[in-house]
């Protein structure tokens, strides 16, 4: 039973509002990350995604504020600490962030290098300038990226490069986890892959010990982390490995999600793609009961009445839906069968 | 448009800029209705008369009078010939003469006027008092004795053929006469000017007359920045070049020096109102042709301009129909901050002595200009600048936001 | 150093450039007009005999100088030749004295009084408004307004104001002149402390105008910045909000930067106002003498003189901005 990284119980966090209304982003999620392994976390726009991703480095600003839950990181629990403290030996530390549209992160006006220093003084590792200088050129060397790149001004960089830059600085204190968020989403094909390629590399040599993969992309998801979780209203609605989220979802959600997919494969003119129609809740005023009633095809009357529980099935299955799970493997067999025929 | 207008309604700085824009402007609108007044008559001989009601002293006479026993009346006529000096010398007096200083009350002058009466005797020997205090205090007891006695005024008319005077009758210390029957009095709510004008209406017109002077300065100068930004950015290449070439100049070049030396040139006879607004709107395009490029060019390459261009449309109508809408919300910003900065700049050039000719409309400019000339602040005549100047900030400030109230609708991300 | 070059060389070719331009319209833009003084003064000489001799000698000491009667680029080329020599004629109102010379026992006061003054305003309004966005609540709400109200102000209203307040009523501050009337410039420490004292007056208000604009400027640009991206990432790579400050305004004060050059006219020409209101011996008190006594060599050579100060002070702040972004010193070297 290989060490667990991440364990985060019942998080519960909020916006307040200008008119001071709360929305409650990320509601009561549970997740629990191991060692050598990474989580895709996939959702639609809105669904609260990099929200929970901001929650979890345990460092809240207003309008953002932390109600309750516990998040645990290799043992420590951080939900307590006081801010000063997370600051120094949390962030970056334990826990780095990849932010989305990552090009944007780095200051104008310093050089990769200074803002390294930075980072390091910040976390009271008292370094000398050549030391700082030689861990970030090896540390650049080792994830392909040429030793140069630290003396330069951002503007002078690609988004590409600017994109893996970011990765590295963030992994610079080798933290336990690491979060990206969205972090090829704006970029080209090619620089997709070099990005995926580097934080797999990553985990491969050790420079983290898990990973947090957020994306709206599903068809990346299944070729980059080794489990799925969907994310819908703020709530998670299915989890599970890679394998059985993607090719064989429960949730009704999730099922949607999977067959909005285009896959050029065999077979792929008899495959109808489905859109899930309607908009997420509002979460100012989140629904009684499940939160994906309005959309979706299944449901009965029972679902508006209670919060809905996740359901675990096994294994680190579990989705969030009254219907039992044979019920719906039966409902979507049927409406696998080619019409017409 | 109209969901446009409603947002903009909805923006507190707007709606709060625009009613004291509007109070101006009804105000400016209305007043001459009421009070037909031309501005520039000179009503008063003397300078600087201060703000309030002013009676016709003669016609008073000639009204009916009223007696009033009012107790407070003597008090106030003694009070008012009794100036604070005057009271701490008489206290000085009395303390030297052996009171003590805490029975003197310097403010209540009924018990101050006893006391003194009771113990001022011009002979008696104060310790190290000159002969000029010494007949000061005798010449304040005369007077005070005249303050004590009850007895009226006479009025004597002279005979036209003795040339004596000859008493018509007396005008008894008691005698009111309404105001309301005298037959010609005036209101002054800002007194009067160095030359001896209704500082009020006067100023009323001056409004007028700047912001005209504004709104004509602020279209020439929008138009100009619009027409030049519309090419510049829209067409482009060697055109764009140019008129950028010319606008950068001006930038640096600072417009207010170009506007000395025109105005300047120009001479007093040929500085209307209007051509001080026009040589204002020439020297001032420069912003917003910047600004208005600045968005047309971003405007171009977008789809539904590049649509058109396939479609065939002519250049006139593309920039009429496909671009103009768009910048129409900058196009009024830039109007109002043109309007706004045109009123200043008419203001600082009339302060130089290079507004427009004094001799036909008075300014707000030209206002501040008299009244520094003759030293109003200085002489601390307030009226004369005071509410000039708070008539300018009202105008500038609220322009300013109107002009904040719309950027914060037209660009979500200022809102606070 | 190497990458300066350019972007130095660009800067300097401009600057000569406009520097050109201004000579040309100080020139011509009085000739074009309906009342062109120049033809004014060519009319009083034909005429002879309706002014008395004296004024005559300065009409003629002009015409002779300036070439009045001659081609226009003649007269262009002889104006730049005595303008390059610092000959501007005499004054036509403070005959016998050089228009060189008035304007040079101006020149002094007003550089020393509005650049001091301009550079103080535009420091302390940079950091007003920095503070307004950084430490928000109260001091926000107090400072926003009150910058909004103040930079309405025209100029001549705060230094108005100023007068009144602290001249007139407390009377603190003297309300005029550069200096004690009762005083010859001399070294003493009486003269010394006087200059002083009348200084103070003009000084804060023409502080006062520059914070105005600055502080709304700078809380904006603050604001924007606090905003950031990479704000939000240096806190979660563990940076102490003290040290995102630093980023922060040092990134929003570079715009400001070229927000002072380009706005560095209108400023001067708030400060020149303020200079006529406390008849402080400046460039302003001239131009408006020169104005009073329709001395045109007067108001053509203080013009030219305000417009050189303005362009040399947008050059110089070009450069220095050359110098504190890190970005221009990057994108030249390769």
């Amino acid at each position: 039973m290989s060490n667990v990284m991440l364990d985060v119980r019942e998080l519960t966090t909020k916006y307040v509002t200008r008119f001071q209304e709360d929305v409650y982003a990320v509601d009561h999620v549970s997740l629990k990350v191991e060692e050598g392994k990474s989580l895709g976390i996939a959702g639609e726009s809105g669904c609260g995604k990099s929200t929970l991703a901001l929650s979890l480095m345990g460092y809240y600003f207003p309008p953002l504020h932390y109600m309750s839950g516990d998040i645990i990181i290799d043992g420590k629990n951080i939900s307590g600490m006081k801010p000063d403290d997370v600051r120094k030996s949390v962030l970056g530390k334990e826990i780095a962030y990849i932010p989305q549209a990552a090009m944007n992160a780095l200051n104008p006006t310093q050089k990769i290098i200074h803002f390294i220093e930075d980072v390091l003084k910040a976390h009271d590792l008292y370094l000398t300038k050549a030391d700082i200088h030689k861990r970030a050129q090896t540390l650049f060397e080792n994830l392909g990226l040429p030793a140069e790149v630290l003396q330069k001004y951002p503007v002078e960089l690609s988004g590409g490069m600017k994109q893996r830059t970011v990765i590295a600085v963030s992994v610079l204190l080798f933290p336990k986890v690491l979060i990206a968020d969205e972090p090829s989403s704006a970029l080209d094909v090619t620089s997709q892959k070099m990005v995926i390629k580097m934080l797999r590399q990553l985990m491969e040599v050790g420079f983290i010990s898990s990973m947090i993969f957020i994306t709206h992309e599903l068809p990346l998801l299944y070729n980059v982390v080794d489990d799925i979780m969907v994310m819908y209203a703020g709530q998670i609605v299915e989890k599970g490995t890679s394998d059985e989220v993607v090719f064989d979802p429960i949730h009704p959600y999730a099922k949607g999600l999977m067959g909005s997919i285009i896959v050029p494969e065999e077979g792929l003119r008899d495959v109808k793609l489905t859109a899930i129609p309607g908009v997420p809740p509002n979460l100012k005023k989140p629904p009684t009961g499940c939160r994906f009633a309005e959309r979706c095809k299944y449901v009965r009357p029972e679902c508006r009445v209670n919060p809905i529980p996740m359901r675990e099935i096994g294994n680190g299955r579990a989705y969030r839906c009254l219907i039992p799970e044979h019920e719906l493997r039966e409902i979507y067999a049927r409406e696998a069968q080619p019409h017409g025929r | 448009m109209n969901h446009t207008l409603r947002q903009v309604f909805r923006s507190g700085k707007f709606v709060v800029g625009f009613s004291i824009f509007t109070t101006i402007l009804l105000t400016v609108l209305i007043y001459p209705l009421i009070i037909p007044d031309s501005p520039l008559a000179i009503i008063g001989q003397g300078t600087f008369f201060p703000p309030g009601i002013y009676v016709n002293v003669y016609d008073s006479i000639e009204a009916p009078h009223y007696t009033l026993n009012l107790d407070a009346a003597i008090e106030k006529r003694i009070a008012s010939k009794l100036n604070d000096e005057d009271r701490l010398a008489m206290k000085e007096w009395l303390i030297a003469a052996g009171l003590s200083e805490s029975e003197i009350d310097t403010t209540d002058t009924v018990q101050l006027l006893d006391q003194w009466v009771n113990h001022y005797d011009p002979a008696k020997p104060i310790p190290g008092l000159t002969n000029a205090k010494r007949n000061y205090f005798i010449r304040l007891n005369n007077a005070l004795e005249g303050l004590l006695s009850t007895e009226g005024v006479s009025l004597a008319v002279k005979n036209p053929e003795t040339g004596a005077l000859e008493e018509v009758g007396v005008i008894e210390q008691s005698a009111y006469a309404n105001i309301n029957q005298v037959a010609s009095v005036r209101v002054l709510p800002l007194g009067t000017d160095n030359f001896g004008r209704d500082v009020l209406t006067e100023l009323v017109t001056a409004t007028r007359v700047s912001l005209q002077i504004g709104f004509v300065a602020g279209i020439v100068a929008t138009m100009i920045g619009l027409t030049l930004g519309l090419l510049a950015g829209y067409v482009g290449g060697l055109v764009d070049d140019i008129i950028m070439f010319v606008t950068n100049l001006f930038i640096v070049i600072p417009g207010f020096v170009l506007l000395i030396l025109i105005s300047f040139s120009l001479g007093q006879e040929q500085r209307g109102a209007v051509t001080v607004a026009v040589v204002i709107g020439l020297t001032s395009w420069v912003w917003t042709a910047k600004a208005v490029r600045a968005q047309v060019v971003s405007l171009r390459n977008r789809d539904h301009v590049n649509l058109s261009k396939l479609s065939g449309h002519s250049v006139g109508r593309i920039i009429l129909v496909d671009i103009l809408p768009y910048i129409a919300s900058y196009v009024v910003m830039a109007l109002i901050l043109q309007i706004s900065s045109a009123i200043l700049a008419e203001a600082g050039l009339s302060i130089l002595g290079l507004g427009p000719r004094t001799t036909e409309v008075p300014t707000l400019g030209l206002m501040m200009n008299w009244a520094m000339i003759y030293q109003a602040q200085i002489l601390g005549k307030w009226w004369a600048y005071l509410p000039v100047l708070i008539t300018i900030a009202l105008i500038a400030f609220s322009m300013n936001l109107m002009n904040t109230g719309l950027d914060q609708v037209f660009n979500p991300t200022l809102r606070d | 150093m190497k990458g300066y070059r350019k972007y130095f060389l660009n800067k300097l070719v401009w600057f000569l450039i406009t520097l050109v331009f201004a000579f040309v319209l100080n020139f011509i833009l009085p000739r074009l007009m309906p009342g062109d003084p120049v033809a004014a003064i060519v009319a009083r000489l034909a005429q002879g005999v309706s002014n008395s001799t004296g004024v005559q000698a300065i009409y003629q000491q002009y015409a002779e100088q300036f070439g009045t009667n001659k081609p226009i680029l003649e007269q262009f080329f002889l104006y730049m030749q005595n303008v390059m020599r610092g000959d501007f004629g005499f004054s036509f109102s403070q005959y016998p004295r050089t228009v060189a010379d008035v304007i040079g026992s101006s020149i002094g006061w007003t550089l020393a009084l509005q650049f001091p003054a301009i550079i103080v305003g535009w420091l302390i309004g940079n950091t007003l408004g920095a503070l307004a966005a950084y430490l928000k609540g109260s001091f926000d709400k107090v400072i926003m307004p009150v910058s909004i109200f103040v930079s309405s102000l025209p100029a001549f209203g705060v230094a108005v104001i100023m007068l009144v307040i602290f001249g007139v009523q407390l009377q603190w501050f003297p309300t005029s002149g550069g200096y004690g009337f009762d005083l010859i410039p001399s070294l003493s420490s009486t003269f010394i402390w006087s200059v002083i004292v009348h200084y103070q007056l003009p000084f804060w208000s023409i502080v006062l105008i520059a914070i105005g604009g600055q502080a709304i400027g700078m809380r904006s640009m603050s604001i924007y910045e606090l905003n950031a991206d990479y704000v939000k990432y240096s806190r979660f790579m563990g940076i102490k909000d003290s040290t995102i400050v630093g980023y922060v305004f040092r990134n929003a004060m570079l715009p400001q930067i070229t927000g002072l050059a380009l706005s560095v006219g209108t400023m001067v020409g708030g400060a020149l106002v303020a200079e006529i209101i406390f008849s402080y011996p400046g460039l302003g008190f001239t131009l408006l003498n020169g104005v009073l006594g329709q001395d045109y060599p007067l108001i053509s050579a203080a013009t030219l003189i305000i417009t050189i100060m303005v362009l040399s002070a947008n050059f110089i702040i070009e450069i220095l901005y050359g110098v504190i972004d890190p970005r221009i010193k990057a994108a030249q070297s390769d």
